[in-house]
């Protein structure tokens, strides 16, 4: 349960006065459970190759039949099996057809008919090019479904087929098994390894050239990114260095479907502990992430900043590297971007900024990151707000005075305050803890009263003072205490009377102990 | 326990018995069910009585108790014993359902609860098949069955609402969603479809609407926590439903009632809740609905009455409006001028409006009223919906607002101004709408902080509010009168102070309004108005400008306390303690009146004490009137003692716990007045003090051992001479608070008090006593807090009686007591002392132990005297130690011995700091420094060679710097 194993943190370092910035950082937390649809902006972990030709050619089925005969499923299996090669190339190409049509593909029948360890064999048909090409589209088209369903064509034998395809002297052949050995890497860690171990990379690498026609290069990249994806386990080390040195290269060409998924290359590896994202930082490639991060390009912008992103998650060296790639400076316009993905993530990166050593929270004030912040909390998404949140509540732990004072100028207090009716009893309670923690901090400077009565001006006491009947113990304990310790006084403050009698309100302190 | 018909029936006797009105009868018959819950079977004979019994209390009875049984015993707790037998268990889950949905609805609820704390405990993993044995009866199609399922599944999935995401968690809801949600969704279409075919109905329209009402709650709590793809795929449906509802209307479902919510209410109001949290959270998806919900809620504002059933409605759905308002891609929905003016007229000038039910509360529940309107617990109320709408509106549309509400606000006055006595009510909203306008920012202690700019706050209330007060009659128009009194009161820091001056006679004249909310107002404004702060940190309001008002005031204050309904007025006693201490020496040719005017009052109150404000108030009255006139005349105070001294025995006397702890502080400020010994009336007291009943009560202790602490700085030869027998009682009493954690430190100050102020032979025989005393604790339960008064107190000790006598008195309880205390205790925790005096004090004992003790130079002790010297310029220099071990987070509460009327501190009786070694030295560190030229005087070349060896440097420079400032050199 990481959320509540982060809270005790949390509370744990509150108390031992500790500042052990580390367990701020908050990882790209893992939820195993998901109630939401699957995320919109993900890059595409497989993809089926629909036949252009029936798209373009065929608006009727029934033009379609005039091109070729259709075989029944019964003939196709009967032609596989056979020896003709020509009847064998029918029937593959049949097959294809049917995988290849934009609805409702009938995968699970093409698999029922056992067909597919012949199809592997006809990868190694040199002697029929044709073949080979419509035996590994019809594959791909099959390893492009479910984990069911690609598990049915590696365990038909297809890894090694493929990958041996891949040195195929036929571009458009080699180009389909790079798209198919793409479907099986994205199915997960398991095959990933599998291909891994099948010694993909070198031949996959060697494809990449000068003159590696765009489209090719295009899902070479996105194959590539397939093998760097996925965790529980990470892709090996050593395939990992492998395939950096080209991924970097791919994020300087100009196609951006090629920076896009080179990007989300890179986001993946990042995506882990420091050691995996130090490999990454070792290359030197953060200035030219944090420019894509600029990117008015959605497709690359949004994997550059995941990538930045899980940078400053790691140590305060790293998250260093990427401050003074310049990523601060960019960080304000995804802030105020219109797509609430883009400023949520923003401002995850940004709370883990804030999570640093007070020398990189000044960095983050010096280059303007507050009132961007302020605006999220103020009119951001919600998901946003959440997030932004969390950097008001890093700040106002790890800050100095003066940068809690300065984040207090900039106006954070009205709607911090404002989101205490947030219904999220967890955002209610770390917004509660940054205001304790903005409390802590002008007890310092004596100015308690004030921020009291800043507090009540802008409704913030009300909403606190409600917050004591919250179902939710934590949070109503929290609210409960601020109560106690700064607003349950009135009385005492306001019962010192004017300057006539000398010192003799001046209590001692003793009397503190007082309170029962 | 069998499932006999016998135990049935002997269940059933002792069931009957329960219900007994007769103690006598009653409680045993509890006990023995209690006895008896252990016993295998006994759950399952309370459901058979509940289902089978003959008489109907008895399954009301049984069902109830089955409930509590459930509440008691269901959860498993770690290292307990499991209370229910596990064939029970299975026994219970397997039937419940079935028997709850079959069971009337007294029964069903009761059952219903009793899942949902199983539920609570075994739901998902021990409990299956709960969800689908729920989900099937979806079908049966009798709604009666079908809301029992409703109820349930809303009491097991309401906590959604609250709880922190946890991976456990989302599993949970996942399962439920995976199981519930497509039935729930069916089952809201076909409920929909059914209240169109029931129509004509009433009957059945009302089992279908308290469906729908459930199915509205449960799709808050499923869709709390994210999103669900389910419900994101089903938004057109959800939506669409939600949103005609919202405009259905059907005049069988409206209700004569005009106070209670009816079905049709409740259920609008729970849209506005879901539709309000999609807005918030899911804002991207919601988007396209969120527009038609904008005119519905806003449609149904202006078609919804002014009867209060409406209210919580009217709210929710304003609220709703205030929060969409505000957002930036909103705006465009409110920009046009029409919609606003719509907005402004239809929806919000209606509900500013005074309402009959005001009307009432304002006449017959005054202190309801005053608490809604003044204290702000006004957050359901649809005034202050209507007041946050106007705010929202005005993030975006400040002028076009002002602007629209400027022409309402003149043309209600001038409504008003055509015949006051039937339009007052305009005028009254009138203000409301200027003062909802204004105010940006408030808070209790300033009034009005932030204001908007486009409102001639002055000139409305030269020419509006001023003219109300300054009429003849106090008792016209209250509601208008408390209005301008309330304007006074809010906008005083807008004002100007010439404007406020003026407003004073009026408000003290208004505190003889009949009205309990006019005066009340009116006594709180003033109040206010006397603490606000002018330049130099001084009051705005001088006592000289108030010269003029003080008879009148005075009078008017205490007339006021005489009007029906307000003689226990905190607001007036308040005002009362407020002018005294604005008016200082002033109020003295008032004081003998005043005396008695608030001692009859004591004595009044004395009978009941009910208003813990008005008491305390009341109280800081009697301190400020001692102190202000014995500041002028000391002798005065001979007089306050008779006057009070009367009352206070009779408080002592009858036991009138919440105010002796009161008595006992107004008692020490009057001893503490005295200049000379003690008078006897106290001697005669003392005895009393001293009876343990009183320290029992935790709300006793601080202010009884500030009084004895007056006793003894005052009287401490007195007591040595006259009552000596009474000096164990004494030290008993400090022996019983340093046995407790949390009140040691009081102990602390009653025998630094003794060792003070006694004189030294009359407690020479219990100092060894008192020192193992401590050194027990010491041993047993140290905590921070008492080593740190151990630390102050044996320093004091020292000062007081000499360093030598010190080690002696240690060493003569333990051989090498002194070095162990001084290596354990003094050097490593000296850090931590807080506070200047206790800091002193320490300094002071400390230079002492280093330079009077000769042990310390000629013993084993030697070896400590370079770490001690280090300890004390550790003390100078360094910041303290604030750091507390984990494991004493929670002393403080452990300790203490359950709720006890807690101690009120007075302000005005407050204690002035004692120093008691602030004649004696001045400056602590030239205080060393010139105690260690005296000591190297007297063995000249140790001190330098001790120094030079052992002290860090750091330590050797700042105390190089003190020899400096000293202008001595060591020998």
């Amino acid at each position: 349960m990481p959320v509540v194993h982060e809270h005790g943190e949390r509370m744990k370092r509150f108390k031992n006065k500790g500042k052990d910035t580390a367990a701020l950082r908050r990882q790209r937390v893992e939820v195993n459970i998901e109630l939401r649809k699957a995320k919109k902006d993900e890059q595409i972990l497989k993809r089926r190759s629909i036949s252009i030709v029936s798209l373009e050619k065929s608006p009727s089925p029934a033009e379609d039949k005039n091109v070729i005969a259709p075989l029944s499923l019964e003939e196709i299996v009967e032609a596989v099996n056979g020896s003709s090669t020509a009847l064998q190339l029918q029937a593959t190409q049949a097959a294809r057809r049917m995988l290849s049509r934009q609805k409702d593909p009938p995968l699970n029948h093409i698999i029922e008919l056992g067909i597919i360890p012949r199809l592997v064999e006809f990868l190694a048909r040199a002697d029929s090019a044709a073949l080979q090409f419509e035996a590994a589209w019809a594959l791909t088209n099959i390893a492009s479904g479910t984990s069911e369903h690609t598990r049915a064509v590696v365990e038909g034998g297809a890894i090694p087929a493929f990958i041996s395809l891949l040195s195929s002297p036929h571009m458009h052949i080699s180009e389909q098994a790079v798209w198919a050995l793409g479907n099986i890497a994205g199915d997960g860690p398991l095959y990933r390894d599998a291909l891994i171990n099948c010694n993909v990379i070198p031949p996959l690498l060697a494809l990449v050239s000068p003159i590696t026609p765009v489209g090719f290069l295009r899902n070479i990249t996105w194959t590539l990114s397939n093998l760097c994806r996925n965790k529980n386990p990470y892709p090996p080390l050593e395939a990992v260095r492998q395939l950096l040195p080209v991924i970097i290269c791919l994020l300087e060409h100009e196609d951006k479907e090629i920076i896009s998924d080179s990007c989300w290359a890179v986001s993946y590896l990042t995506d882990g502990s420091n050691d995996r994202i130090q490999i990454v930082v070792d290359t030197g490639i953060l200035p030219r992430l944090v420019e894509l991060m600029g990117s008015p390009e959605l497709i690359i912008m949004t994997p550059a900043l995941r990538a930045i992103g899980n940078v400053v998650t790691g140590t305060d060296e790293q998250t260093q590297a990427a401050i003074d790639a310049g990523v601060l400076a960019v960080l304000p316009l995804l802030l105020r971007h219109t797509k609430p993905a883009i400023q949520k993530e923003a401002a995850w990166a940004l709370s883990n900024i804030a999570a640093g050593p007070c020398q990189q929270i000044q960095q983050l004030i010096t280059c303007g990151l507050l009132p961007p912040l302020v605006e999220l909390l103020d009119k951001g998404d919600f998901k946003a707000q959440k997030e932004a949140v969390w950097a008001v509540a890093n700040l106002t732990t790890g800050g100095t005075v003066e940068q809690v004072v300065e984040l207090v100028q900039s106006g954070v207090l009205k709607p911090l305050l404002n989101l205490l009716l947030a219904k999220d009893s967890k955002t209610i309670l770390v917004i509660l803890d940054s205001i304790s923690n903005l409390f802590l901090a002008a007890e310092k400077l004596g100015e308690t009263e004030r921020l009291c009565l800043l507090v009540e001006e802008l409704d913030g006491l009300e909403k606190i003072e409600a917050l004591q009947t919250h179902s939710n113990n934590m949070v109503y304990r929290a609210a409960l205490n601020i109560i106690e310790k700064y607003f349950s006084g009135e009385e005492t403050t306001a019962l010192q009377p004017g300057s006539d009698e000398e010192g003799l309100y001046n209590f001692s302190v003793e009397k503190q102990d007082f309170n029962f | 326990m069998e499932l006999s018909d016998a135990n049935l029936q002997t269940l059933t006797e002792y069931l009957k018995k329960t219900l007994d009105p007769d103690p006598a009868i009653r409680r045993p018959a509890e006990k023995f069910l209690e006895t008896v819950e252990g016993s295998q079977n006994y759950p399952l004979l309370l459901l058979t009585l509940l289902e089978k019994s003959q008489e109907n209390v008895i399954k009301v009875c049984a069902s109830v108790t089955f409930k509590n049984y459930i509440k008691r015993n269901w959860r498993i707790v770690e290292d307990e014993p499991n209370k229910i037998f596990e064939s029970d268990r299975i026994a219970i889950k397997a039937n419940i359902v079935p028997l709850m949905l079959s069971s009337p609805e007294q029964i069903q609820k009761q059952l219903s609860d009793a899942i949902s704390i199983i539920g609570r405990e075994d739901f998902p993993q021990k409990w299956p098949d709960l969800l689908t044995e729920m989900v099937n009866r979806f079908q049966s199609g009798d709604f009666h069955v079908i809301n029992g399922v409703l109820r349930t599944a809303h009491s097991l999935f309401k906590r959604y609402r609250h709880e922190f995401k946890s991976n456990e968690l989302w599993t949970e809801i996942k399962l439920v969603l995976d199981a519930f949600a497509l039935p729930l969704t069916n089952l809201f279409k076909a409920t929909i479809d059914l209240c169109s075919t029931h129509a004509n109905d009433a009957s059945a329209l009302k089992v279908l609407f308290s469906s729908l009402i459930l199915i509205a709650k449960l799709f808050y709590s499923l869709n709390f926590q994210d999103l669900p793809e389910f419900f994101e795929d089903n938004m057109e449906t959800w939506m669409t439903n939600f949103h005609s509802l919202l405009t259905l209307d059907n005049k069988l479902l409206q209700t004569d009632d005009e106070e209670e919510a009816g079905l049709l209410e409740l259920l609008k109001s729970q849209i506005c809740d879901n539709a309000a949290l999609y807005a918030q959270k899911y804002d991207e998806e919601f988007q396209p609905y969120l527009p038609r919900f904008v005119t519905a809620i806003w449609n149904l504002l202006v078609t919804t009455g002014q009867e209060v059933k409406y209210d919580l409605l009217v709210s929710n759905a304003i609220q709703f409006l205030a929060s969409v308002c505000e957002r930036p891609h909103y705006k465009h929905l409110f920009e046009d001028q029409n919609t606003l003016t719509s907005i402004c007229e239809k929806v919000i000038v209606p509900n500013m409006e005074f309402r009959a039910a005001d009307e009432e509360a304002f006449e017959d529940n005054s202190e309801e009223y005053i608490r809604r309107d003044l204290e702000g617990s006004d957050i359901d109320t649809r005034r202050r919906a209507a007041c946050d709408l106007v705010r929202g509106l005005c993030k975006f549309f400040e002028g076009p607002v002002t602007g629209i509400f400027s022409g309402y606000v003149n043309s209600m006055l001038q409504e008003y101004a055509k015949n006051p006595s039937v339009n007052w009510k305009h005028k009254d909203a009138a203000i409301y709408l200027v003062t909802s306008l204004a105010s940006k920012a408030q808070t209790q202690k300033h009034g009005i902080t932030q204001a908007n700019e486009l409102v001639n706050l002055t000139e409305f209330f030269v020419n509006h509010i001023q003219p109300d007060l300054k009429s003849a009659t106090v008792n016209e128009f209250p509601v208008l009168k408390a209005d301008g009194i309330k304007y006074i009161m809010i906008f005083r820091n807008q004002v100007p102070k010439e404007q406020l001056l003026l407003s004073i006679p009026l408000l003290i004249n208004h505190l003889q309004a009949e009205s309990i909310v006019v005066h009340t107002y009116a006594a709180h404004a003033l109040e206010r108005l006397f603490t606000m702060r002018g330049t130099n940190n001084t009051t705005l309001i001088t006592a000289a400008e108030m010269a003029p008002f003080v008879e009148v005031l005075l009078t008017n204050l205490f007339k006021a306390l005489t009007l029906p309904g307000s003689s226990e007025n905190e607001y007036i006693m308040k005002a009362i303690m407020r002018s005294f201490s604005l008016l200082q020496e002033s109020i003295i040719p008032y004081i003998p009146s005043v005396i008695t005017q608030l001692t009859q009052k004591l004595l009044a109150v004395s009978k009941n004490p009910s208003k813990p404000h008005f008491n305390h108030y009341m109280f800081e009255s009697i301190c400020l009137s001692i102190r202000i006139t014995c500041k002028a005349n000391p002798d005065a105070v001979g007089s306050f003692e008779e006057a009070l001294f009367m009352v206070f025995t009779e408080i002592l006397q009858n036991d009138v716990q919440e105010f002796i702890p009161y008595v006992f502080q107004v008692m020490s400020l009057l001893l503490e007045m005295h200049k000379n010994e003690i008078p006897s009336s106290y001697m005669a007291l003392f005895p009393h003090l001293l009876q343990p009943v009183l320290w029992e009560r935790t709300g006793n202790i601080p202010p009884l051992v500030r009084l004895l602490q007056a006793y003894l700085e005052r009287g401490a030869n007195t007591i040595a001479n006259a009552a000596a027998d009474k000096i164990p009682g004494l030290l008993g009493v400090f022996q019983k608070l340093i046995a407790s954690k949390a009140n040691d430190h009081q102990g602390f100050y009653l025998l630094n008090s003794i060792i003070e102020h006694m004189p030294p032979a009359s407690v020479d025989q219990y100092r060894k006593q008192i020192f193992i005393l401590l050194f027990q604790r010491l041993q047993n339960s140290k905590t921070t807090k008492f080593i740190k008064s151990f630390l102050v107190f044996i320093n004091l000790y020292c000062v007081k009686y000499g360093a030598l006598a010190l080690q002696e008195i240690f060493d003569s309880i333990q051989p090498k007591m002194f070095g162990m205390v001084l290596e354990k205790i003094i050097i490593p925790e000296i850090q931590k002392v807080s506070g200047q005096v206790e800091k002193k004090i320490c300094a002071v004992g400390i230079t002492k132990i280093l330079t009077e003790c000769p042990p310390m130079m000629d013993t084993e002790y030697t070896k400590l005297w370079t770490p001690l010297l280090q300890a004390l310029i550790g003390l100078f220099e360094l910041p303290e130690d604030d750091t507390i071990p984990d494991e004493e987070h929670f002393i403080d509460i452990e300790d203490t011995p359950g709720y006890q009327t807690a101690f009120s501190q007075l302000a005005f009786a407050g204690k002035k700091e004692h120093d008691p070694v602030g004649q004696m030295v001045n400056n602590p560190r030239i205080h060393l420094a010139q105690s260690l030229h005296k000591l190297s005087t007297a063995c000249p070349g140790r001190v330098p060679s001790m120094l030079s060896t052992s002290l860090n440097a750091e330590a050797l420079q700042y105390l190089q710097g003190y020899l400096q400032a000293a202008s001595v050199t060591l020998l």
